[in-house]
């Protein structure tokens, strides 16, 4: 979390600098089929996020020694791409990549239906080009379209959405300001239909009503992206 | 990157096209696919394009960094190039560190820009021995069907031509337009069948042989070139290709120009 | 294909579920559903293809078209991979061998081994590379998938051969029943059109031989039935 100034980001009326209430969401688009090669895609972009994610397989596991006899495989890959960020990012090795890679790769495997292809791969790809904040939650929410739009079995999607608080206040889905100035972030994975969770994150300082707070407007927020994924995989389908 | 099988019909049937004078895809030998060009698609980039050609598509983003210039050249900035191919691009790239196909590739697009000059080091300059812009061009691969080399070359001197020098940001004045001079275009040859094809797709990089890489500046001056991949091709062949890339990078300069 | 919230999005105005809907509604329609969708009572239909019975209710659990049949509902995905099943004509691309035995590459999740006893002819021991090497095609059986997906393929039967002149193209396996049609009839149709020998085998892949002319012509076709999946939108 950025420093705590006296920045003011919420108006005497309640809303937040880009004229949004406190459970807003930032605008959402939603794309599949937007890369050629791959068995099945993402684009999708959230306020000034962009995410694109391809889905290769199910294939076969390359080194035989990572094959599971029991299940599939499922490798994910996070990355910011250099010019995704004001600073440029080094191409290579980056520890907060890999830890969002791995929990990203732990939510999606809660929901794909492994044990239906033993010995493969299949490989999730999740690359930032345009990065604002809230990038773990618009890969992993991209990353599920993009899965199913690969026709990869699954229980359900996985909608990721963060809120936290600024100003003492608790608003839904922080923007880039908003997050330089916030005193927490509570990212969480809802499966829309049940409203369970398979991701779970928070940093920062909320009391129990804070809290709550914040875990009320991921929920409602998970509901309002959820039809927007269904109509992109559904539009996308339709002939 | 992985090696795939390549089928041995494949290769025969592409011979058999060759000698027909027809393309896998249905191209004349020296026919382009579909190219679409956008420029400032990256809102965190202070330059951006996108290229789409066929199944192929890339972006490429410009960033700027304040380096200090080197003892030897003190008034001097610098401009550095570099290409990724991530898994995201193809079933065959793998991740970890850039492999050598993703190196020849930044590289063999940083040479035909570097060697232009159509970026003047000089004005990169800010403060003489202390201060310089360092401008980054980083290019990556969305969808690899064939030909990255110029998709990357075009991507790359579409964002630089539409660059922003973000001075504000670094508090050294106002923020201004990239100084671009010219347009140095690539256009990359495949020995398909036993001749040479412009934009091979990836079907017939799989089966085909060498490709070579030509960069021609706005006066047909020639700034780099490369031959990548096992083959053995005559002068004569040189010559029909460098006749071709003359035209072909007229019309490619035409579209960048006018953006 | 690309969908747009306002500029706002509001909980208020948020879609609604798509069980408040009603699943029955969605059954009769040819209905396109999503992973996780609700289809409703397990106690009214048998879940098939795509679609999973848990705690009471029916699941979708891949993308594609609702289809009510008998009974049961089942999902026509809208993109699919080859997965081997014993019986299955293939045609696969000779990734390596060892002294008796080739590993064969099917465009599936897991490839196969064809043993020297199931190749074709007589081989001898150490001479595999000699009868069929690496890249090249060949049009085969499964014959066997274990439970952990090893697969076994044959070439003892009629027509399984080493292929060793025309093309092979590739499909998603799902196309497969547009290309071939109605009792076969697009397929016929096609072969005579293009004076064409075309085996089409059930990994997507299909072995197309004869004048040039008439293999541009198939490919054309099969582009047309690629393309048209993506809604002509790519």
């Amino acid at each position: 979390m950025g420093g705590y100034g006296d920045v003011q980001m919420i108006d005497e009326n309640g809303l937040r600098m880009d004229g949004r209430s406190p459970g807003d969401i930032r605008e959402v688009t939603i794309e599949t089929g937007v890369i050629p090669v791959a068995d099945g895609s993402c684009r999708m972009t959230w306020g000034t996020n962009e995410a694109i994610v391809a889905v290769y397989g199910p294939m076969e596991a390359h080194p035989r020694k990572i094959q599971r006899q029991d299940r599939a495989v499922l490798d994910v890959a996070y990355n910011m791409a250099p010019f995704s960020t004001t600073d440029r990012i080094r191409p290579g090795f980056n520890r907060r990549s890999r830890e969002i890679s791995k929990v990203t790769k732990d939510a999606l495997e809660s929901v794909v239906m492994l044990e239906l292809y033993p010995r493969s791969k299949i490989r999730v790809t999740i690359e930032i080009v345009s990065a604002e904040a809230g990038t773990r939650c618009v890969g992993l929410t991209a990353a599920s379209v993009a899965l199913a739009d690969a026709g990869i079995p699954m229980t359900d999607l996985v909608v990721s959405v963060a809120s936290g608080k600024i100003n003492d206040v608790v608003v839904c889905d922080l923007n880039k300001e908003e997050d330089n100035y916030g005193e927490a972030d509570l990212p969480m994975g809802i499966l829309p239909n049940s409203g369970e969770l398979v991701f779970l994150q928070m940093d920062g300082d909320l009391s129990q009503e804070e809290f709550s707070q914040a875990w009320e407007y991921n929920m409602e927020a998970a509901q309002v992206v959820h039809g927007m994924m269904v109509e992109a995989l559904k539009g996308g389908g339709s002939q | 990157m992985s090696i795939p099988i390549v089928p041995k019909l494949l290769r025969a049937h592409l011979s058999d096209l060759s000698a027909n004078n027809a393309r896998i895809d249905g191209r004349s030998q020296w026919e382009g696919r579909n190219l679409v060009v956008e420029h400032s698609i990256l809102p965190r980039a202070e330059g951006s394009a996108r290229v789409r050609m066929g199944d192929t598509i890339v972006l490429a983003g410009v960033k700027f960094q304040i380096m200090q210039p080197y003892p030897d050249r003190p008034n001097q900035g610098g401009l550095m190039c570099s290409a990724d191919v991530r898994p995201i691009a193809g079933r065959n790239w793998e991740a970890g560190p850039p492999s050598p196909e993703a190196i020849e590739l930044g590289r063999v697009v940083d040479r035909g820009i570097r060697e232009s000059g159509c970026i003047d080091v000089d004005s990169l300059c800010i403060i003489p021995g202390e201060k310089a812009w360092q401008v980054i061009l980083d290019l990556f691969a969305v969808s690899d069907d064939g030909n990255l080399f110029d998709a990357f070359a075009l991507a790359g001197i579409a964002a630089l031509r539409n660059a922003t020098v973000p001075a504000e940001r670094f508090e050294v004045g106002e923020d201004y337009a990239l100084p671009v001079s010219k347009t140095p275009i690539m256009c990359s040859y495949h020995k398909v069948g036993g001749r040479f094809v412009y934009d091979a797709c990836s079907r017939e990089e799989l089966g085909g042989d060498e490709r070579i890489h030509i960069t021609l500046g706005d006066d047909d001056n020639v700034h780099s070139l490369q031959k990548g991949l096992k083959g053995i091709f005559s002068p004569e062949e040189f010559s029909e290709i460098m006749t071709n890339a003359r035209e072909r990078t007229k019309e490619l300069r035409k579209i960048v120009d006018s953006m | 294909m690309v969908m747009n919230s306002g500029p706002v999005a509001r909980p208020d105005n948020m879609a609604k579920k798509n069980g408040a809907a009603g699943p029955r509604g969605n059954i009769r329609g040819q209905n396109l559903v999503v992973p996780g969708e609700d289809l409703g009572d397990s106690e009214d239909f048998e879940a098939g293809h795509g679609v999973i019975a848990i705690s009471g209710r029916l699941k979708a659990v891949k993308q594609g078209r609702l289809r009510e049949k008998g009974g049961s509902i089942s999902v026509d995905p809208t993109h699919t991979r080859y997965i081997p099943r014993p019986g299955d004509l293939v045609i696969g691309y000779i990734e390596g061998c060892t002294n008796n035995l080739w590993f064969i590459e099917l465009g599936a999740p897991f490839n196969a081994i064809l043993p020297m006893s199931l190749g074709p002819g007589k081989v001898d021991f150490g001479g595999t590379r000699s009868v069929m090497d690496i890249g090249d095609a060949v049009l085969c059986r499964i014959q066997e998938v274990e439970e952990t997906h090893s697969s076994v393929v044959t070439m003892k039967g009629m027509g399984l051969r080493k292929i060793r002149s025309g093309v092979v193209e590739e499909i998603d396996p799902h196309l497969l029943g547009r290309l071939i049609g109605k009792g076969g009839e697009s397929l016929r149709r096609l072969k005579a059109e293009a004076d064409c020998r075309i085996v089409v085998a059930d990994n997507g892949r299909m072995w197309i031989d004869g004048e040039l002319d008439g293999i541009l012509d198939v490919r054309n076709k099969l582009s047309v039935i690629s393309d048209r999946k993506n809604g002509g939108e790519n």
